[in-house]
């Protein structure tokens, strides 16, 4: 607890990425991040794959019981699937699209849960706590020791590194749904406006115009999805760990002890309050994530559609049109 | 605590800082992932819901036709068993008619044949009679000759006696109108 307490010192200190045991091994920085990204990659394949075997309809020898699904980690799952398939994806996207894009929309979305779940485990704590229990040499040794003690742990989607990466493949993912939907050359002219500017010489200069917004909007569009995810990760784990600073600080401050303690439970209460808060905003940007990409893939299979009011949308409100009716938009810390 | 003191004077770290490698990794990681995903994971999953969403629906519609089914034998069992109840109550009424009707035949076919009766019986007592009284008229003739024989104290032959009776029932039939 003390160290944990001593760790606010600086709050960020303890939610931003870090170096973990690895690099020393691998002879370059390997961040705790990358560690959580492959162990929360297992954990994705393992759980779904799982689930997958559990929820798939059984042979006619197990009667009536083949059509139910087994276990809890399956029925969440599946909960989880047909909840957000058919009261949000299908809705939004219409069943064409949600269909289409149902494996990539929800694998994004089980990968950024499950990364954002394992933040909220305090494992770099235990190892912190597992290795305070042994020697203490010089400041130097400490260091180094630490760099060296941390394994797992953190928040992978904390890191704007990893969000981008993220995003990226969002960006992938927008970008092959307007090819398919219109083209190289229907895609092409869309940034600069749509065929009907195009073709107007007398408003030619208004093409390059359209054609940066066009191009920023494409960025745009998907790095407020890593910053936004970014921002929430961090600004709760960094809540959590400045509540968790006030016993220290007030140790620090010289106050009785009985005072540092109050403290420390009142700040401690909170924290365990904030933990259920940030358990909810685990689930709601996973979903944020997954639901924006989805909606910006959908504006690409309609622009072909609605050409001219998608247009007149997008002009009035920007590319994030569709982000502000989404439930997590009006969610921020 | 003095070693998270240390990290703390390191700094943090600037939070907004590009790394290569964990973009790298997360880049390649759910690619992996969602490759996996979408040939192991996905279309089970899918095809299992579409399955039990059919299966839901279909069994559904199939409680749905068999409400609707009973409810239809149900009317037409009420019917039928109106129908039957009301063929059963003229099945009585006729069977009380025809009992009825019968009875009262049977009830003349009675009385018509005592009647009959009656009346045979009154001419076999009438032809009794006559036959009494015939009778009793030819014995008293041979009764009256033989008196009259012994009286006349001769004998009177066959022919006599003929004319005799002829003689006297004539006489007694006359005496009687």
């Amino acid at each position: 607890m003390t160290l944990l307490l001593a760790s606010g010192a600086n709050p960020l200190g303890h939610v931003l990425d870090q170096s973990s045991g690895f690099s020393e091994k691998f002879g370059t920085d390997v961040k705790l991040s990358v560690v959580s990204l492959i162990v929360g990659a297992l954990i994705v394949l393992v759980w779904l794959l799982y689930s997958a075997s559990r929820i798939r309809i059984g042979p006619e020898s197990q009667g009536h019981a083949r059509w139910v699904t087994k276990g809890r980690a399956a029925q969440i799952v599946e909960v989880l699937v047909d909840g957000l398939y058919s009261q949000i994806l299908e809705p939004v996207m219409g069943a064409r699209l949600a269909r289409a894009w149902l494996p990539f929309l929800f694998s994004l979305f089980f990968f950024v849960l499950v990364l954002n779940l394992m933040g909220l485990v305090p494992l770099m704590d235990i190892q912190e706590i597992a290795h305070s229990f042994g020697g203490h040499g010089t400041e130097e040794e400490n260091a180094a020791a630490k760099k060296a003690m941390l394994w797992i742990g953190g928040t992978a989607t904390a890191s704007l590194s990893v969000n981008m990466a993220l995003a990226l493949w969002a960006f992938l993912a927008i970008q092959w749904q307007s090819v398919r939907e219109l083209g190289v050359k229907g895609t092409l002219e869309h940034l600069c406006g749509g065929p009907e500017l195009v073709s107007n010489k007398g408003l030619w200069f208004v093409v390059p115009i359209i054609f940066a917004v066009e191009v920023l909007g494409m960025v745009i569009k998907p790095a407020a999805l890593a910053i936004r995810l970014f921002a929430n990760m961090v600004g709760g784990h960094t809540l959590m760990a400045t509540l968790m600073m006030f016993g220290a600080m007030a140790g620090s401050a010289g106050l009785a002890m009985s005072a540092v303690g109050g403290i420390s439970l009142l700040a401690g209460g909170f924290a365990v309050i904030i933990t259920f808060l940030e358990l909810f905003v685990a689930f709601l940007q996973a979903f944020v994530f997954m639901f924006l990409t989805g909606v910006f893939i959908s504006q690409m299979a309609h622009h072909g559609e609605h050409h001219d009011e998608e247009h007149g949308h997008e002009d009035h409100h920007g590319s994030e049109s569709a982000a502000a009716h989404a439930p997590g938009a009006v969610h921020g810390h | 605590m003095n070693l998270l003191l240390l990290a703390n004077s390191e700094g943090p770290g600037n939070p907004v800082s590009f790394e290569l490698l964990p973009a790298i990794t997360a880049f390649v990681v759910f690619g992996v992932a969602f490759a996996i995903l979408a040939t192991k994971v996905w279309p089970t999953i899918s095809k299992a819901l579409d399955e039990r969403n059919a299966k839901i629906v279909g069994e559904i519609k199939a409680a749905e036709d068999a409400r609707t089914a009973a409810k239809a034998a149900q009317t037409e069992f009420e019917k039928s068993l109106a129908n039957a109840r009301e063929e059963a109550a003229n099945m009585i009424k006729q069977a009380r008619a025809d009992a009825q009707r019968i009875a009262d035949e049977l009830k003349a076919r009675n009385e018509q044949e005592l009647a009959e009766r009656v009346s045979r019986a009154n001419a076999d007592i009438e032809s009794a009679r006559k036959a009494a009284v015939a009778e009793l008229q030819a014995q008293s003739a041979a009764l009256a000759v033989e008196v009259a024989s012994k009286i006349l104290r001769r004998e009177v032959n066959d022919q006599d006696n003929a004319r005799l009776v002829q003689e006297s029932l004539q006489e007694l039939a006359s005496s009687r109108h």
